[in-house]
Formats: C-alpha cells, sequence, structure tokens
C-alpha cells in the first residue's frame, strides 16, 4: 500500500501539508523542514532514516504537538493540531498520542506499573484492567510490576515505555530512536513488540531512527534529507535500506 | 579560577541573588538595629545636651538602686536650694521639676499615644529654659500651660483651648498660654511635655516643696568644676551634684543602659535569621557542588589540585557572603526606620533625628555577613575536593561519605567547638553564643548520630517517614500529588535541611507561643485563685509601669457600695551582700486580706499585723536563694539611699507573683522608700452591692478626678494582661517572621535546583500530556510537603523545648503548662501557605520549561 505524498490524505490518520520549520532568522536561519506533506494511514508501521540535521527528529516533533511548524498543517485523527492552543495541545498528547523515548524517561520514583499507568494517572482516568493485563503480558513485564527503574535492565525499562505508550490506546505512537540505547537483543525485542503492537492491536506506530536494522521492522520506510522527504517506499531489508541511507549521505 | 567563578555566577544570577538574599535580610536586621539605637542615641545625647545647656552644675538626687530605679520622693527641698542659693560662686539657682505624667484633653481622651512618655516640667528663669513658646507665652499663673509644639498638632490644640494634667494629685484643667518647642528645635522623641508655673508643677506631681533638681549658673570667673566642689561639699549624700556636660553624659549614659537591652532583644532575631540563612547556604552549596562533580572531575583530570578546587568554592562563598552583607547593610539602613514605625506600632515610641551611621555598624555587619557565608560554604567545599578525577567520565558518580571514627567525631566536634568560640568572643554577645551553642549541639548530635549507625544518618528514615504521612494530604490530589510525595523524599538530606531552616523560625515561635500560653494560663489561674475582691483600679496604661495616685484609694473607699480599699505599692530594695535588686510589694496590713488569699508557708494573715516598720515577709523562692528563715533579720538599700533593717516574720508560697520578693507595710514604703504612688487598689464591695452598681460609680469618680486610672473586674484584669502578654507575642512573631522568609529563600532555592536536575522529567512527563497546571501544582505541593515537614518539626521541637525549659526553671512556681493547640494548627498552616508562596516562582519557571530543549539535555 504504497501512499505518494499528497494522495489519499483523506484516509491517513496524521497527515501533513506543506509543512516548513525554520529555526533562526535572517542569514543564520536554518530550513529544518521544507515543504514536506506525508500522510500516515492508521495501523500501519512507518519508519523515518535520515542522517543527522535531516529534519527527521523535527518533522517527528511537529506530528507529534511537540513543536509547531513556520508554516503547514498538521492533521491528527481529524483535528488540526497546528492551531490548538497549548491546553488543547496536551490533551491531545496525552489522549491520542503515545511516546516511546531513546532514553526511556521513566520516573525514577514511581515502580514500572505507577510509570505504565502514568497518562491515565496524569488524565485521572482508571486503567482498563484487561487492556492492561494484556499489555503488560504482552511486553513481559508482569514480574516486574513493582520495581522502581533503577531496579530494570535497559531493556526492561524501554518495555516498560513501550507498555506506558500503549496503555491508553492512542490514536498514533511516536517512536523517537527506541532501540538507540539498547543493546542488539533488547533492540529488537521492543522493535518486535513495537510490530506486534501495529499487527495485533492495530496500533499506527511512527518511528525515526538512523538504524537501519530497526527501519527494517517498519512497513513502510521514509528517508529525508536536508528537510525534505528523497524516498518514500514500502519496507525494505536492513541492507536496502543502509543503502538508501548511502545514497543521501 | 576567580574568573571562572565570576563567570559562573552570571550564568546562575536568580540563583545566586536568591541566595545572597538569604544572607541579606539577616545582616539587614543586624544592620538595621544599629543604625536605628545609635540614631535614638544619638537623638537623645543632642536632648540631653541641649537640656543642661545653661547649667554649670546641676544637683540632682542619688541613684541608690541604678538609673533604673529612682526614689518617687526627692531629696532636693527649699531648703537645699536656699543653701545652693546662699553659696559664694552661684549666680543663679532654681529648682526644677522633669516629671512624668498623663495628659488628655477634655474628654479625658490621652493625648500621647503608644507608650510615649509625657512630662510635667516647671518653668524655670530664662537662662535655664530649655523651651521656646513658638506661639503665646509660657505660663503665667497656676491655670496656664504651655504645651510641645508635637502634642499640639496631633491632639489639633490651639492656644486658649483647655486640656487635662493628671500626675499625682487630683486631675486639673488648664488654659493653653502657649505651644513650646525644644531647645534648637530638635525632636522631643515622641514625648510629650507640659510646662507649668513651678509651684503648681509641685502641687500636680505630689511634692510641694520638693524639687527633681537644682540647676545652677557660676558667677563669672568661677568654673563648672569648682562651683561643683563648693556644692558637694556642703550637700549631703542623698544627693549627686555634676557640672552641666556631667549630667548630659550621665544621662545619656542611662539611656545607652536602657536601649541596650532593645538592642540585644533585635539582635537576637538577626542572629536567629542569619543562621537561618547559613542553613540555606549550605544547603545550596551542597546541591551546587553535587551537580558539578562532573565539572570538577574535569578540572581533577585537567590537573587541578584539591587545593584549587576547595578555593574556587570558598572563593564562591566568599564573594556571595561580601555581596550579601553589602546588600543587608544597605537594606538595614533602609530597614532602621521601619523598625521605628513597628515599635511605634507596639507602643514604644522612640526619637530619631537622621540617621547614624557608625563605623563599627558597617564593620560589624559586612564581617558577621562574610564570615556566616564562608563558614556555612565550608562543609560543601570540603567535599568537592573529594570528587575523583573519574568522576569527569560519568554520571551520577557518589561523593562517599567518610566513615567516621570516634576519633573523628572528637576532632570535628573539638573544631566546630573552637570555631564558634572564635566567632563568639569576635562579636562578644551573649545572644550569639546562645545561637552558636544550639547549632554546636544539634551538629554534635548529628555526628553522634551517624557514628552509632554506622554512617547512615537518621534522616533517611525520619523524612522519608514524615512526607508519607504529610504526603496523604496531596494524595487525594492523585499523580501530581504523588509525585510530589516522592520527590519530596528523593534526597532526604536535602529536604530536611531546606525544611530545617524553616524549623528554625517555626520553633522559636512554637516555643513562645507555648511560653506565653502558660505564662496566660499562669496568670489566669493566679488571679482566680488569690483576688479575693471585686475590682481592681489601675493605671489605663498599666503595661508602661505607671502608677495611680495614692489619693485614688481614700477616694474610691467613698464610693457607696464600696466596702474596702486596699492599696498595693511596687517598690525594689537591695539587700546588704547582694548585687541585684530585690522587687518589694508595699501592702496595708489590715484590710489586704480581706481582698487577696496569702499561702502561707510559715505565719498566718495575723502575721500581717506585726509588719509596722521593722517586720517583712518574703516569698518561698527568694528565702532559699537567700538563706532567709523566720526571726531573721536582713538589711535592706532603698531607692532613697537609706538603710532600713526588716526581721522576717513569715514566708509565703509565691505562685502568685503579684507580692514580689519582699512585702512590707505601706507606710514604710512612704517614708523610708520614697515611694509616693501606688500600682493597684484592690476593691470589695460591700454585701448587696454589685458590679453594676460600684464599677459605673467608681468609673464616675476616676474620669472626674483620676481619669488617668480605670477599674477592671477580675475578668477584665485577666484580659489585659493577656492582651499585654500578646502585644508581645505579636512584636516577636513579626521579627521571627523575617527567619521564616529567609527559609522561604531556601525552598525557592532548592526547588529551582531540583527542578533543574530533573528537566527531562519534567519534558517528558510534558510530552506524554502532563498540563502545565499539573506541573504547577506537582513543584507546589512538593514545597508544601517540605514546608510542613520543616513545619512538624519546628512545632515539635518548640513545644518539647518549652515544656522542658518551663518544668526546669520554674517548677517550684506552679507555672501552668498550656499548649495553644489553635495557634499551633494555626502555624502549621501559615506554613503549608509559605511553601505554597516559596513554590510560585519555582513552579512557574517548571511549567514554562522548553519541551524539546528538556527531552535533548542530556
Amino acid at each position: 500500500m504504497d501512499l505518494p505524498p499528497g494522495e489519499n490524505g483523506s484516509e491517513a490518520l496524521v497527515e501533513a501539508r506543506t509543512l516548513s520549520r525554520r529555526y533562526g532568522e535572517g542569514e543564520a536561519a536554518v530550513d529544518a523542514l521544507s515543504d514536506v506533506t506525508v500522510g500516515f494511514p492508521s495501523s500501519r508501521f512507518a519508519a523515518i532514516m535520515g542522517p543527522s540535521g535531516s529534519g527527521k527528529s523535527t518533522l517527528m516533533h511537529i506530528l507529534a504537538g511537540l513543536d509547531r511548524p513556520t508554516s503547514g498543517s498538521v492533521r491528527l485523527d481529524g483535528a488540526e493540531l497546528t492551531t490548538m492552543n497549548d491546553r488543547d495541545l496536551t490533551e491531545m498528547r496525552r489522549d491520542r498520542i503515545g511516546f516511546i523515548f531513546q532514553t526511556f524517561n521513566l520516573l525514577p520514583v514511581l515502580n514500572a506499573e505507577e510509570n505504565i499507568l502514568l497518562p491515565l494517572s496524569i488524565a485521572g482516568r482508571k486503567p482498563d484492567r484487561e487492556w492492561f493485563d494484556r499489555l503488560i503480558d504482552t511486553v513481559g513485564i508482569r514480574d516486574r510490576l513493582s520495581h522502581r527503574p533503577a531496579e530494570l535492565s535497559g531493556g526492561q525499562q524501554q518495555r516498560v515505555a513501550v507498555a506506558r505508550a500503549l496503555v491508553s490506546r492512542p490514536a498514533v505512537v511516536f517512536a523517537d530512536e527506541p532501540s538507540g540505547n539498547l543493546d542488539s537483543k533488547a533492540s529488537g525485542d521492543v522493535l518486535d513488540l513495537l510490530r506486534h503492537a501495529v499487527d495485533d492491536f492495530g496500533q499506527t506506530v511512527v518511528m525515526v531512527t538512523h538504524d537501519a536494522h530497526a527501519a527494517s521492522y517498519a512497513d513502510r520506510l521514509l528517508v529525508l534529507a536536508d528537510g525534505r522527504i528523497v524516498h518514500d517506499g514500502e519496507s525494505v531489508t536492513a541492507d536496502q535500506a543502509l543503502d538508501l541511507m548511502k545514497a543521501v549521505g | 579560577m576567580l574568573s571562572l567563578v565570576l563567570r559562573g555566577f552570571v550564568q546562575r544570577k536568580l540563583r545566586v541573588l536568591l541566595t545572597a538574599i538569604a544572607i541579606a535580610l539577616g545582616v539587614a536586621l543586624m544592620a538595621g538595629t544599629y543604625v536605628l539605637t545609635d540614631t535614638i542615641n544619638h537623638s537623645f545625647a543632642g536632648i540631653f545636651q541641649t537640656a543642661n545647656k545653661g547649667n554649670d552644675v546641676v544637683v540632682s538626687p542619688t541613684e541608690a538602686l541604678g538609673s533604673q530605679t529612682r526614689s518617687q520622693t526627692s531629696p532636693v527641698t527649699e531648703a537645699m536650694l536656699s543653701q545652693v542659693r546662699s553659696t559664694p560662686g552661684v549666680a543663679e539657682a532654681t529648682g526644677a521639676i522633669f516629671t512624668p505624667a498623663t495628659f488628655l484633653d477634655t474628654q479625658r481622651k490621652r493625648l500621647t499615644t503608644g507608650g510615649a512618655p509625657a512630662f510635667v516640667a516647671s518653668e524655670v528663669p530664662a537662662r535655664f529654659e530649655s523651651f521656646k513658646p513658638i506661639k503665646g507665652r509660657l505660663p503665667a499663673g497656676p491655670d496656664e500651660v504651655a504645651i510641645d509644639q508635637a502634642t499640639a498638632e496631633r491632639a489639633g490644640l490651639k492656644l486658649g483651648q483647655r486640656m487635662i494634667v493628671a500626675g499625682s494629685a487630683v486631675a486639673k484643667q488648664y488654659t493653653i498660654a502657649g505651644i513650646v518647642e525644644f531647645g534648637g528645635g530638635e525632636s522631643f522623641g515622641g514625648a510629650g511635655a507640659a510646662v507649668l508655673i513651678p509651684t503648681e508643677a509641685q502641687r500636680v506631681v505630689g511634692e510641694p516643696g520638693r524639687y527633681d533638681e537644682i540647676d545652677v549658673a557660676a558667677d563669672p570667673g568661677v568654673t563648672a568644676d569648682q562651683l561643683r566642689a563648693r556644692l558637694r561639699a556642703i550637700l549631703p549624700q542623698t544627693v549627686a551634684v555634676r557640672t552641666g556636660a556631667q549630667q548630659a553624659s550621665k544621662d545619656t549614659s542611662n539611656l545607652e543602659e536602657n536601649l541596650s537591652f532593645l538592642r540585644t532583644f533585635l539582635l537576637i532575631f538577626a542572629y536567629v535569621a542569619l543562621v537561618v540563612g547559613a542553613f540555606i547556604i549550605f544547603n545550596t552549596f551542597s546541591i551546587t557542588v553535587a551537580q558539578r562533580t562532573r565539572e570538577f572531575g574535569l578540572l581533577r583530570t585537567l590537573g587541578a589540585s584539591r587545593n584549587q578546587i576547595m578555593r574556587s568554592v570558598v572563593i564562591e562563598g566568599l564573594l556571595l557572603g561580601v555581596g550579601g552583607s553589602v546588600l543587608g547593610l544597605l537594606g538595614g539602613i533602609a530597614l532602621a526606620p521601619g523598625l521605628d514605625q513597628l515599635f511605634k506600632a507596639f507602643g514604644a515610641d522612640l526619637p530619631d533625628s537622621g540617621t547614624v551611621l557608625e563605623t563599627r555598624t558597617i564593620v560589624v555587619s559586612l564581617l558577621v555577613g562574610t564570615i556566616v557565608t564562608v563558614l556555612a560554604g565550608l562543609p560543601p567545599a570540603l567535599r568537592a575536593t573529594r570528587v575523583p578525577p573519574m568522576a569527569a567520565m560519568g554520571e551520577g558518580v557518589e561523593i562517599e561519605p567518610r566513615v567516621l571514627t570516634g576519633v573523628g567525631v572528637l576532632i570535628r566536634g573539638l573544631l566546630a567547638a573552637a570555631v564558634a568560640f572564635v566567632i563568639a568572643a569576635l562579636i562578644g554577645s551573649g545572644a550569639v553564643f546562645a545561637v552558636l551553642f544550639v547549632v554546636l549541639a544539634v551538629y554534635v548530635t548529628r555526628l553522634l548520630v551517624r557514628l552509632v549507625r554506622g554512617g547512615r544518618p537518621a534522616r533517611h528514615r525520619i523524612v522519608p517517614g514524615l512526607a508519607r504521612v504529610i504526603g496523604v494530604l496531596v494524595a487525594w490530589r492523585g499523580i501530581t500529588g504523588r509525585l510530589a510525595r516522592e520527590n519530596s523524599i528523593r534526597q532526604p538530606g536535602r529536604t530536611l535541611i531546606t525544611a530545617a531552616a524553616l524549623t528554625v523560625g517555626l520553633a522559636l515561635v512554637a516555643f513562645v507561643a507555648v511560653l506565653a500560653d502558660g505564662t496566660k494560663a499562669t496568670i489566669d489561674r493566679a488571679v482566680s485563685r488569690s483576688f479575693a475582691g471585686d475590682l481592681i483600679v489601675e493605671n489605663s496604661q498599666a503595661g508602661n509601669q505607671q502608677g495611680i495616685p495614692a489619693l485614688v484609694a481614700p477616694a474610691v473607699r467613698r464610693v457607696p457600695g464600696v466596702a474596702s480599699v486596699t492599696p498595693i505599692a511596687f517598690t525594689q530594695g537591695r539587700l546588704r551582700g547582694s548585687s541585684g535588686n530585690a522587687t518589694i510589694a508595699a501592702i496595708d496590713p489590715r484590710s489586704f486580706e480581706q481582698v487577696y488569699r496569702i499561702e502561707w508557708k510559715h505565719g498566718s494573715n495575723a502575721t500581717l499585723l506585726g509588719l509596722g516598720d521593722t517586720g517583712t515577709v518574703v516569698t518561698k523562692g527568694y528565702a532559699s536563694s537567700h538563706h532567709l528563715k523566720v526571726g531573721k533579720t536582713i538589711s535592706l538599700l532603698t531607692p532613697s539611699n537609706q538603710q532600713v533593717s526588716l526581721k522576717v516574720l513569715g514566708i509565703i508560697s509565691d505562685n502568685v507573683r503579684l507580692l514580689g520578693d519582699i512585702t512590707i507595710s505601706l507606710p514604710l514604703a512612704r517614708t523610708a522608700f520614697g515611694q509616693r504612688e501606688d500600682a493597684l487598689d484592690f476593691v470589695s464591695y460591700a454585701p448587696g452591692a454589685g458590679t453594676a452598681q460600684v464599677q459605673p460609680a467608681v468609673d464616675r469618680l476616676l474620669a472626674r478626678s483620676f481619669p488617668q486610672a480605670r477599674s477592671r473586674t477580675a475578668a477584665q484584669f485577666k484580659q489585659d494582661q493577656a492582651n499585654q502578654i500578646n502585644t508581645l507575642l505579636a512584636l516577636i512573631y513579626v521579627l521571627l517572621a523575617l527567619s521564616v522568609i529567609v527559609s522561604l529563600f531556601g525552598i525557592v532555592n532548592t526547588l529551582i535546583l531540583s527542578i533543574y536536575e530533573r528537566t527531562r522529567e519534567l519534558g517528558m512527563m510534558r510530552a506524554i500530556g502532563t498540563s502545565r497546571r499539573q506541573v504547577r501544582q506537582m513543584i507546589r505541593y512538593e514545597s508544601v510537603i517540605t514546608a510542613l515537614i520543616g513545619g512538624v518539626f519546628g512545632l515539635v521541637i518548640g513545644v518539647v523545648g518549652a515544656v522542658v525549659v518551663t518544668s526546669l526553671t520554674l517548677s517550684s512556681s506552679e507555672y501552668v503548662q498550656s499548649i495553644p493547640v489553635g495557634t499551633l494548627a494555626i502555624l502549621l498552616v501559615v506554613a503549608a501557605l509559605a511553601g505554597l508562596l516559596a513554590a510560585q516562582l519555582p513552579a512557574r519557571r517548571a511549567a514554562r520549561l522548553d519541551m524539546l530543549q528538556a527531552l535533548a539535555s542530556e
């Protein structure tokens, strides 16, 4: 299901149109994104690759409502993000978006269970016990629930973080280098989990990575260079992805 | 290294400022105290110089018991004045009166407010006169008065209007003939003055034929010293003879002596604030040293020595100390008038003209502020030297606390004691010593606890426990409350010291509150138990230790429905062989037992009848501390410089503390002690008469003849006593509030530093949908928890301290323990609100955090 940029936009769960993001002003201005239009349909796993400074992180931040574009629009699950005020945007992130960070970012003062439930606690909502049970069995940390992050390995922490991202059944999960801080075994576990979430839960996942192996878990690969999409296609093998990256230098 | 420190300051402007303020506030109170008291001293010195400028020699009563205790009956008589006048070399001599009295308008409203004194002055010949008419003239007859400009302006009195002067005689109305100013127009302080013709002044103050002093001018060619010597040779020892200059400096030094109490009182609060400031310096430095572990590790890797690391931290403390002290000194100069206003608000009006900044104020303020800062920063500086070069490599290298040995504790303890002693000796104040002693005791206890627990401080159990309990209060707020609680116990040591700063202030507040409540309860019970009368007549400003005329008692006795009136007077005396003054109560032996229940240890009410001029009854406490027994004869020096011998006839229990150390008969007090006024009159009603009829009748009499007095029922009297204590309490609260404010800066500082450490966490929380409001809430709750930990510790220490101190020192006097639960509860609420207030700035900063930067920061 190859979606050329801009086409079938109405079917996309997350959709960016003519996004530009400029940092600084005048001579020193840098265009992190230039006129990017892209859509992400539901229940698919997309990987965004690109060299440092290509704008891949900026794109993800804007799609996730963490940053605002200089121009262009972002629709997420039917809502326009770019015109939202901070409060609505915060609620949007809380209820409709899940996040997975490279450095796990668990709260050290809470145990694993509390960390997983954090988005619901912030929203003041009761967890759906059945969904929670299914989730922790999926990520395999049932016997670690009462442990604090300091007592968990990196892989376990990231699995907790994945569960945290999924617990509120968000419309979309954004993962920022989710395997960047993990050894290959743990990294594979976490990527399997994301794949699993897309296949079995119908979750939509957008992942930024510079790791070709990680990208090979996705359904679709986007490559950014100098703030523009230079490749958008079906998933590829790790080797193919590496070649693509070499091509954009 | 210095440039590195300075650059660090610029980068951390806000924190440097907050930390500097923590020390500046204490210094400001200290400098303000010096400026205020110096200014007051200076003003009075000017007043005394003006008052004595026409006097070559002054003859005044000998102060046998010190300047604070003067006989109310002057030994300076008309006969003495004639004797002076006939001495060769005397050009002119005059008797002068200058005695406290009460001024009222014709509606019986006092003209001087608060505690400002008012004086009756007699008109004196021009060359001695310090008061100059600026409107009208000096009084010409017994019905005329000239009053000072300030009083006239305040009360809106004009020439020709009438006013009342109430002294020891029946109050009388005078026509205002003139408005006068003092000397060269200097402020006469807040005091009022009414100038009367000499005979009228004598009559008003109840000393016909007597003067407060004799002012003498010498003939040309006779020096003041020569004349002084001549007069000294012929005048009795009941008077002192001084030159005008000597008299002025004697008056000034008397005043300075009186004011030194005020200075010490205020300085105690300044030192408390400084101790709290020291906590904050210590905490801030500890946190920054911990946060800069990597930086120090890097410097060490690059070859910096331990000494250089230490020096960089110490220099930081030094600069901060100097900066904070300068800020404090400037603040103090600005604060001095504020302190003056504070005392005015609490009823003590003190004169101050201009601002006197002595070198001593500058030196002491800068020195104390800087030393305190550097000392508080020293332990963290030492800690910084233990950062290993390895720390540059990774994150979170823990600096291991050194394992303490018994010898280590001893050395540290001795070192701390030596430092404390040197500081105390340098500043030379008992108050500092006391504060240092407390700090030292806490420090040594902590070391010992660490030793016993093998280096694991007790706070690792107490603080989390307390935080968990307090956390219940905010837990209902959901995740923000929960996180606030967890965050507050993340670094128990840091939380404890932050809270401890607040603890110091609140412990003192609680201590004073408990003490005051107990004192009120004690008075309450004493009055209920001992007072058997129906009404008490006292000066309506009894708090200022002003009495009522002896004429009141006989006048009240004639009011219908009054069965008996017994006057009580207070004076002082010095037991032979003792250096301090004993308080003496003088009673009317025949009527006293009818209104007062004495608890006898030896003797009975009949003993009182035997007092006469040779007997006395002493309290149990005084008897035991001075080894007195029934039958023993004691010798007392009186304020009018006489020796009286008294036989101890009985011993009473002193739980009431009304009677003073020694009780004598009123006639003896009038003669040998020169006591003219009474302090209180106890009134009892005739059978069938009630307060409803008698009190209004008594009040009518008082308003007509003695408007400075008022009548109180036992309940009203208790309330008055309570009100007086409350006023003092309020003053102490205001001054302790400064320490609490200082500790708030500590909370702000710690929160800002903690938020800085948790930048990533906050960024993540915002990213996954925590609202700015929730972030603010979380920081606020954390602050409230910290403040409440400080509050709980403070209350416990304060209450336990007060109970222990009172049971140790006041056990014999039947002190009534009373815990003001309501006040303590309010204190906790105040602590919580203070925490809320302190969190405002940090909470806003945390909520405004740039998410992307926060997430990117390593």
